[in-house]
């Protein structure tokens, strides 16, 4: 970034935070201690902002989660953001390099090494050609690897991006610089903003969740999801496909719905009596939360319950009722959108593969994870399609970073299976849906894949897009931490507009 | 709708506080004030051009040298006494919008344009912002009827009356007990406390109330858990691996400072620079774990540089966050846009933290290393000896590294790998015939090698070599096969002169797979010999010695600092990049700050007793302000995180000062002298009562009319369910527990550990003892706006939502708990359900239900007893255990229980 963004930035934050200054934060100030009797009337859905007041967007803690519309009509209502956790191969996927299957087995020559740093790579490593066949597919000819022969039948609804590039290498600061725009902790995440932005449509489900699969959290932990200093309710709530869907949801053994209603009853009758002692209106404010929470018992286990699906769903995911998977996470964002889940976030861990065993190598591994998402992010797109939910559903792909074009030579040794080291310089991304244009692609690299030659795209450009599709200009969804406005894109980020429709 | 014109409202009444100050100041003919009335008008209307960040045409209207310098045009915008000749005074009533100020933006008000115009006329003054300037004693405001109880209440009353409020009556007797057990001890009182005070109808009951509290044990647990989020303090390293930590010490080295009311100035000094004040113990030590609570990387090819450098800068921002209430971290980048520092000002605070020992490595060195008592004894008896058969200096110098394992060089340091390589990040590692470089080491004076090493190999040789490979070589070293366990081992080495590069090769006959690694070092020490040789008892001492180094001992991360061999220079980073290194600079405080004291050295130590110097203006306002919070919901100043001028301006700002003076001058920074000051006033003691006009008027008890009701922190809400059903554990200190929690929870990639549930009592300790792994928190505390310390967090911002309420009626330590306050409610109330609830809300409330309570919680009773008496296998489940009486009327008694601890009331201060 230069000189002069830098600036500019601050200056409009500096702007920002003195204009606000009496606003925003006034309001911040009294919805944190309670607004007083006249914002319960809030509680009751009304909603008096102005198409144009979002970017002053008001947090009400009294009730935080009431929809706003955005700054502008967006084309897109809810999103769909598949990360997959570990980083996966795009030279196995989607980069498809010939020129670097000539060079297999061939040293690294030094000018791609030099002032480079890598995690694992040690020395001189030698070139490793790709690991799959390459395919052309759909009428714009999107090259896609035998990896992904379900995505093939849909390449024409997906926009690629094939110069995506961070400067982190290594996971969680990569996750985290995807996620909250910053490398380190304590920054919201995307449906964090998204949901302080816009609210939540369905008062019976949380505007923000998160299903993850492959056995771990992503590296970074909850805070890809957290809500860093914007108040904690607009933080990603974790759905478990086992157990529990939300963390306390089930009514305690052996009290069964009726009792839980007449203790909720009696609570809130005694909450009641409080409140008319003490006039004191977040009491009221609990009275509703009790009641939301009530809504929820019943509403989050139906929704994350894939059971009653039709067999032929189950068939087009590969989706296996009552286990954790990605198919089934997949699946669950669909319904979760069609309730009016504004922001779901899906993180797939196990791709990250070095080359150290069979299970992380790009040649053994890889193939298997893809044949793991292949089919049901597929089935989602046209599952999206056929309910008419694609055109507001925008679906994101991606991860934190790619792998090298050289095989891994973990210090300095040569590794018994074939794997690639972390490569923040250049990988690919995809979007689909809410107003994206499909068969379309940005950016290219070099004949190997290592560097940008055009089209460069950084995360923040990302978000901005996201951002963008669903009404938001990056630049003036902000909130005040620390004495100044931030914002998700941090210091940059610009709107990918030649994918955008 | 009815939200909107709420907004609208508090607009226009900030609009009219705002043309109200102007006109009263035309109207008044007072003389400007710099403060008051032009920095907020520079603030909101020039500085994002002419100030820190930018500063067009030259001009700048941050610090008075630039405004009132020249700019680019040459000559000064601003000309005290002359507004007319003044450029500012021209450029902002031009008419010609290319030349009109604020360029592209609306015109200054008429008013605005007045406050210039006067301010230059009368000198063009500057004014320090309130919060930068020292504290001072107040006047107290001159009243007196029957409420007012001590001088707060005179301040307090003061603005009462400017608002046209009354203050409202004191809460009942049951009211006050809760509400000041919970803001002293976090709990419930105890029984034997409580029932004193209710049956005392005596002046001095409450404040003997107050007495007891403070007195407690208690006291010091729920002060510390406020502290911890300000120390950002976790049982885990954070980032990826997040793996633990062992530094629990240091929580309990907090909690022992609060009971003792450590001074809150030598509490800060001990934090800060414990391990520089003279003949450090090990409780001073283990107090600079304050700053060893940043994380940790322990991700393969994290930058050891990078970590450290996050790390001390996290400690010159959570220094300046927790301590003096300013968001020091925007300095890092360029002058703070708002507020008076200056970028290099950063770095010159940073150099006070930039030489301490820690290097992100994986044992989190610095530790300091505490022995058991045996082998304390040892220490002892080595220290006797070394004392006779050396000196003073050398046995405090082998007592500090037994202590310390410090000054020790370590292996991260290396570089120039060849057939080598940093393994992990951390260990400098060699395969046959590899070489590394160890840079810059002195050797001067220096005969004795130390270093930890292990091996899979026999017959190992390592090779030293001067300045080259092809140098000379210093010495071979035999490393003997130590079957990969870590070894420390000593070996005489030349004599040689300066400070060399040296250059480490190894060799061993038994390796096959020139794939492997040979060895791997951990840290290098160059020393003197051990001394006394010859002396009666040497043997003895080196053996002692020796096994003091391998002893096993509870470590924790502290700070010390680098010795002259190690000192690192400091640089600014150019635009806050690390990796771009500007000019060196030397340490130093901010030029708006209280000077650094004479006589005090250039180091943290000095720092600390700079921050705690009596003129420094933020650190007793910040503490009082944190306190009133604490008590009151809100602070004085309201934005804990920013006294300075981006802060909410402070409701009371000469009742802040008035405590802040007293706190350091009368209280000698006590912090229970502080809080008995506070809960003894009249306003402390209101009813929370509100009526419809108090709302009208002062909506968020701004003003104090009444007492605020307050959500209780997620560690209250815990603490005050155990106690109040009997199970809590008073069991202080020691390692952090695991309380029962979910499973799936800690899911955390490369990292094997697991969350393995307490057993016994520890299941029933307070939060303040709850293991904190920063990536996975503890997720009920989470729910209820709980920190994930990851950095210092000045406020924390209290929600409402439906994740609490599934928390609370839902978790299975809530029904754990509710069991356990039925048969109390049973022990309680006899054998009418009637009364067992009665004793049941009494025993949380202090005071008895009223009737319409009372039926709501009996109804919901009958019903239960309806359900459970038709259904045995609801009960066994609801009781869990099959040994405790499961009969329908306790199985009713939980569920009423389990609503009882949903009680808004109960969930808040009232």
């Amino acid at each position: 970034m230069n000189k002069d963004a830098q600036e500019q930035r601050l200056i409009r934050e500096a702007e920002h935070a003195t204009l606000q200054m009496y606003t925003r934060r006034h309001f911040l100030k009294e919805g944190a201690m309670g607004f007083g009797a006249l914002a319960f009337g809030s509680l009751l859905g009304s909603c008096g902002f102005g198409p144009s007041s979002a970017s002053n967007t008001i947090f009400d803690a009294s009730n935080p989660l009431a929809p706003k519309p955005p700054m502008f009509p967006g084309k897109a209502k809810s999103v769909i953001y598949l990360h997959m956790a570990g980083a996966p191969s795009q030279l196995e996927m989607f980069s498809y390099k010939p020129e670097l299957a000539k060079l297999d087995g061939q040293e690294c020559p030094q000018s791609l090494l030099e002032g480079k740093k890598f995690a694992f790579i040690r020395g001189v490593p030698k070139m490793l050609g790709p690991q799959a066949n390459f395919r052309q597919h759909g009428k714009s000819g999107l090259w896609l690897s035998d990896n992904l022969p379900h995505l093939a039948t849909v390449a024409d609804e997906i926009a690629m991006l094939n110069a995506v590039t961070t400067d982190q290498f290594n996971h969680a600061p990569a996750q985290l610089l995807m996620h909250t725009g910053s490398p380190r902790l304590g920054r919201p995440s995307i449906g964090a903003w998204v949901t302080y932005g816009m609210g939540s449509e369905n008062k019976n489900l949380p505007g923000f969740v998160v299903l993850t699969s492959g056995g771990n959290n992503p590296d970074a932990g909850k805070s890809v999801w957290g809500s860093g200093f914007l108040p904690s309710v607009y933080q990603g709530v974790q759905c478990r496909g086992e157990g529990d869907p939300v963390l306390f949801i089930k009514d305690p053994e052996g009290m069964d719905r009726d009792l839980r209603k007449a203790s909720i009853e009696a609570i809130n009758k005694i909450n009641q009596k409080q409140f008319e002692e003490y006039q004191d209106p977040e009491i009221l404010s609990r009275i509703a939360q009790y009641e939301m929470a009530y809504k929820m018992q019943i509403s989050v286990p139906e929704v994350m319950n894939i059971n009653d699906e039709p067999a032929y769903i189950h068939e087009m995911y590969g989706t296996e009722p009552g286990k954790t998977s990605f198919a089934n996470n997949v699946l669950l964002a669909r319904k979760l959108v069609e309730k009016g889940v504004r922001f779901v976030q899906l993180f797939d861990w196990g791709w990250d593969t070095h080359g150290t065993s069979a299970s992380g190598s790009v040649d053994i591994g890889l193939v298997n994870k893809c044949r793991s998402v292949d089919k049901p992010i597929t089935a989602l797109i046209l599952d999206l399609k056929q309910r008419g939910l694609l055109d507001e559903t925008l679906v994101v792909w991606g991860a934190e970073f790619g792998r090298t074009p050289m095989q891994e030579n973990r210090e300095g040794k040569d590794l018994p299976f074939k794997g690639r080291d972390h490569h923040a310089g250049a990988f690919n991304m995809w979007m689909a849906g809410g107003g994206i244009k499909g068969g379309t692609s940005y950016g290219e690299t070099d004949e190997i894949g290592y560097d940008i030659v055009n089209g460069k795209t950084e995360a923040f450009d990302i978000q901005a897009t996201i951002l963008n599709q669903l009404g938001f200009e990056h630049e003036k969804l902000t909130f005040e931490s620390q004495g100044r406005p931030f914002r998700l894109t941090d210091v940059g980020g610009k709107v990918i507009t030649q994918i955008v429709a | 709708m009815v939200q909107f014109s709420s907004k609208k409202i508090g607009v226009l009444f900030v609009l009219l506080l705002a043309v109200g100050a102007l006109y009263k100041l035309a109207l008044s003919n007072q003389k400007v004030d710099y403060n008051i009335h032009v920095k907020p008008i520079i603030n909101k209307k020039c500085i994002s051009c002419h100030g820190g960040v930018k500063q067009e045409a030259g001009f700048s209207l941050l610090f008075q040298e630039e405004a009132l310098g020249p700019t680019e045009s040459g000559k000064p915008a601003i000309i005290p006494g002359d507004p007319e000749a003044s450029e500012l005074i021209r450029r902002i009533t031009e008419k010609d919008p290319a030349e009109r100020m604020p360029y592209k933006h609306e015109a200054l008000s008429e008013e605005e344009i007045e406050v210039f115009r006067q301010w230059i006329k009368e000198g063009a003054k500057w004014g320090q912002h309130w919060a930068y300037v020292s504290v001072k004693k107040q006047d107290i405001p001159d009243f007196k009827n029957s409420w007012i109880r001590n001088d707060i209440d005179k301040f307090i009353y003061e603005k009462l009356k400017e608002q046209k409020l009354e203050p409202a009556v004191e809460a009942d007797k049951p009211t006050l007990l809760r509400r000041l057990s919970l803001d002293l001890i976090g709990l419930p009182a105890l029984e034997a406390i409580s029932k004193k005070y209710l049956q005392d109808n005596s002046e001095k009951a409450y404040e003997n109330l107050v007495d007891d509290l403070l007195a407690s044990p208690r006291y010091g647990e729920r002060w510390t858990s406020v502290w911890l989020d300000l120390a950002r303090y976790a049982d885990t390293r954070g980032y990826e691996a997040d793996r633990g930590r062992v530094i629990w010490k240091y929580r309990d080295w907090l909690i022992r400072a609060y009971n003792a009311d450590k001074p809150y100035n030598d509490f800060l000094i001990e934090q800060l620079a414990g391990d520089l004040m003279p003949n450090p113990d090990d409780a001073k030590y283990i107090a600079t774990a304050f700053h060893r609570n940043t994380m940790t990387n322990d991700e393969g090819g994290t930058d050891n540089e990078e970590f450290r450098t996050a790390a001390v800068m996290d400690r010159v921002n959570t220094t300046w966050s927790a301590t003096m209430g300013t968001s020091f971290n925007c300095v890092q980048c360029h002058s703070h846009p708002y507020d008076p520092f200056k970028a290099d000002e950063y770095y010159k605070f940073m150099a006070f933290f930039n030489n301490s020992r820690d290097e992100d490595t994986n044992a989190d060195y610095p530790l300091l290393r505490q022995y058991n008592p045996q082998d304390s004894m040892k220490l002892v008896r080595l220290t006797a000896w070394l004392k006779n058969n050396s000196s003073a200096e050398l046995a405090k110098k082998y007592v500090d590294f037994l202590k310390t394992w410090q000054p020790t060089i370590n292996s991260l340091q290396c570089d120039q790998f060849v057939n080598a390589a940093l393994i992990s990040s951390w260990f400098a590692g060699l395969r046959n015939n590899g070489t590394c470089r160890l840079k810059d080491v002195v050797l001067q004076d220096k005969t004795q090698l130390m270093f930890r090493y292990k091996t899979n190999f026999d017959g190992g040789k390592w090779s030293i070599y001067l300045d080259a490979l092809n140098g000379k070589l210093l010495k071979t070293i035999p490393l003997p096969n130590t079957k990969g366990a870590w070894e420390i081992v000593s070996v005489p080495i030349p004599s040689e002169t300066g400070k060399r590069d040296l250059f480490f090769k190894y060799f061993s006959p038994a390796i096959k797979n020139p794939d492997d690694t040979g060895v791997q070092f951990e840290w290098f020490n160059f020393d003197v010999p051990f001394p006394g040789k010859g002396k009666p008892g040497y043997g003895i001492a080196l053996k002692m010695f020796d096994e003091l180094m391998h002893a096993k001992v509870d470590e924790t991360p502290i700070m010390i600092e680098n010795n002259q061999d190690q000192f690192r220079s400091t640089h600014i980073f150019e635009r806050g990049n690390w990796m771009v290194k500007g000019n060196k600079v030397e340490p130093g405080v901010p030029a708006i700050m209280n000077p650094m004291p004479s006589n005090v050295p250039k180091n943290r130590l000095g720092m600390a007793l700079w921050l705690t110097d009596k003129r420094n203006p933020l650190v007793a306002r910040t503490m009082v302000n944190r306190v009133w919070e604490q008590l009151f919901g809100a602070g004085l100043a309201e934005t804990l995180e920013d006294l300075g001028s981006q802060g909410i301006a402070p409701t009371h700002q000469e009742l802040l000062d008035h405590l802040s003076w007293q706190f350091m001058n009368e209280f000698n920074w006590s912090m229970k002298r502080l809080l008995k000051e506070i809960v003894l006033s009249a306003s402390y003691r209101q009813s929370s009562a509100v009526t419809e006009e108090k709302l009208r008027i002062d909506p968020n008890n701004k003003f104090y009319s009444r007492a605020s009701r307050i959500r209780l922190s997620a560690e209250q809400l815990r603490d005050q369910a155990l106690e109040v059903s009997n199970v809590l554990s008073k069991k202080m200190y020691g390692p952090s527990v695991m309380p029962f929690q979910p499973e799936g929870i800690w899911l955390s990639p490369y990292n094997g550990e697991k969350w393995k549930m307490s057993q016994g009592e520890d299941q029933y300790r307070r939060a303040v003892y709850t293991y904190l792994k920063r990536t996975a928190p503890y997720p009920s505390m989470m729910t209820f706006d709980g920190s994930s310390r990851e950095s210092c967090l000045p406020r924390r911002i209290r929600t409402n939502t439906p994740l609490q309420a599934l928390t609370s009626l839902n978790d299975s330590t809530t029904l754990v708990i509710s069991r356990s306050l039925a048969f109390r409610m049973k022990i309680l109330g006899g054998k009418e359900s009637i009364n067992q609830i009665s004793k049941g809300y009494e025993a949380m409330m202090f005071k008895p239900i009223t009737s319409k309570k009372l039926k709501a919680l009996s109804d919901l009773y009958e019903e239960a007893l309806k359900k459970y008496k038709k259904d045995k296998n609801a009960i066994v489940r609801l009781m869990g255990a099959k040994d405790k009486p499961a009969d329908p009327e306790t199985a009713s008694l939980v569920v009423v229980a389990g609503a009882l601890l949903n009680m808004d009331e109960w969930l808040n201060k009232n």
